[in-house]
C-alpha cells in the first residue's frame, strides 16, 4: 500500500477508531437536538434502545397497548436502526460482499433466543455497549460499571471459546 | 424541559430524518470497518489485537469531545453533563432511568445486564450492531438474531421490567 492510497477516504473508513469518533461526535449533536423534544440524556445512538423504541412504537400503534418507550419516542420515531440496515446493505452490495449464508434451523433458533436475551440484558443495564460508552462519556459511573461487567462477561465467554476450540483440537 | 438547538415542534419533524441519516452513515462505515464493541474486547483478550478495541475507546473519547464542544456552544442542551460532580453519591444514574429504583438496584442491574450481554455477545460472535451488519451482509443467523431483538423488546416491557420493579427495592 503506497502512502497516498493509505489516506484515501475508502481506506480511512475502514479504521474502527475513525468510526468511533464519528459516532461519538454525531451522537452528541443528535443529543443536543432531541433534548428539546423530551428525550433522555446521552441518547444519541443506541442499538438496543432505538430498536426497542421502534418496535414498541409500532406495537403500540397497532394494538393500542402502552408498552414502555423513551420520552422522545412517544412524540416522534427514531429511525436509527432502519438507517443502519440500509447503510449496511448498501455498503455490502456496493463492495460485493453480500452473500446469503445459511445455517441449521437449530442455530437460527439459538440466535433468536440470543437476540431476546441480549436485548433484555441490555435494557436491564439501560444501554447497549454503545450507549454505555456514550453514558460514560456523559459522566455516568453506573455505565462504567456496566462496561466493566461487559468485559467480565466477555472474559468468561473467551474462556469458554478457548475451552471449546481446545477440545475440538483446533490450533 | 431543557432547551436544545431546536424548538420541540421542529425537533419532532427533524429527528426521524436526522437519525435515519446518522444510522445510514454508521451502518455504511460499520460494514466497511467491522466495528464491534464486544468483538473489540474479545480480540484484545484472545489475540491481543487492539484494532477494534481502539474503536470502542475512540467512541468514548469522541462522545466526550462532542458533548464538551456542544456543551460550550449551548449548555442548556446538556443539563446534567458532569453529573457525578454535582451529586453526593457519584453512582447516582443520570435522570431518565426507568422504574424509580434505589441506587444499589441500578448497580446490580448494570452488573447483571453487562455480564449477560458480554457473555452471550461473545458466544454468538458480536454485539447487537455487528449482528445487524452481518444480517445486512446476508447472514441469515444474524437476521434471526435481529428478530429476537424485536421480540425481546416486547417481552422486556410486557413482563421483565414489571418483575424487576417487583423484586428490587
Amino acid at each position: 500500500m503506497t502512502k497516498e492510497s493509505k489516506y484515501k477516504f475508502s481506506n480511512i473508513i475502514k479504521i474502527p477508531a475513525f468510526l468511533g469518533i464519528i459516532i461519538g461526535f454525531f451522537a452528541a449533536l443528535i443529543q443536543a437536538l432531541i433534548i428539546s423534544a423530551g428525550g433522555p440524556e446521552a441518547y444519541g445512538f443506541c442499538v438496543a434502545c432505538h430498536t426497542r423504541d421502534l418496535v414498541n412504537g409500532f406495537f403500540n400503534a397497532f394494538t393500542g397497548d402502552s408498552l414502555g418507550l423513551a420520552p422522545i419516542s412517544a412524540v416522534t420515531p427514531v429511525l436509527t436502526i432502519i438507517g443502519v440496515i440500509i447503510g449496511g446493505y448498501v455498503a455490502a452490495t456496493r463492495n460485493k460482499e453480500f452473500k446469503i449464508k445459511k445455517a441449521k434451523p437449530l442455530i437460527y433458533f439459538l440466535y433468536f433466543l440470543g437476540g431476546i436475551a441480549v436485548l433484555n440484558f441490555a435494557l436491564l443495564l439501560g444501554a447497549c455497549p454503545y450507549r454505555a460508552a456514550l453514558r460514560f462519556a456523559y459522566g455516568d459511573f453506573v455505565a462504567l460499571i456496566g462496561i466493566i461487567s461487559i468485559a467480565g462477561g466477555v472474559a468468561l465467554g473467551v474462556l469458554i471459546l478457548l475451552f471449546i476450540t481446545k477440545r475440538r483440537g483446533f490450533k | 424541559m431543557a432547551d436544545g438547538f431546536l424548538t420541540a415542534s421542529t425537533a419532532i419533524i427533524i429527528i426521524p430524518l436526522l437519525t435515519l441519516a446518522l444510522g445510514t452513515l454508521i451502518g455504511y462505515m460499520a460494514q466497511r470497518s467491522g466495528f464491534c464493541s464486544i468483538g473489540g474486547m474479545r480480540d484484545l483478550m484472545m489475540f491481543k489485537h487492539t484494532r477494534l478495541f481502539f474503536g470502542y475507546l475512540a467512541l468514548i473519547g469522541g462522545g466526550f469531545l462532542g458533548y464538551f464542544l456542544f456543551w460550550i456552544i449551548i449548555p442548556s442542551a446538556f443539563p446534567n453533563f458532569f453529573w457525578p460532580l454535582t451529586q453526593s453519591n457519584p453512582l447516582t444514574p443520570i435522570p431518565g432511568a426507568p422504574g424509580g429504583l434505589s441506587i444499589i438496584s441500578y448497580v446490580i442491574l448494570a452488573i447483571i445486564g453487562g455480564f449477560g450481554m458480554g457473555l452471550i455477545g461473545v458466544l454468538l460472535g458480536g454485539c447487537p450492531l455487528r449482528q445487524i451488519i452481518m444480517g445486512t451482509e446476508g447472514n441469515l443467523r444474524s437476521i434471526f438474531f435481529i428478530l429476537g431483538l424485536a421480540v425481546g423488546a416486547i417481552i422486556f416491557h410486557a413482563w421483565v421490567i414489571k418483575l424487576v420493579v417487583m423484586i428490587l427495592p
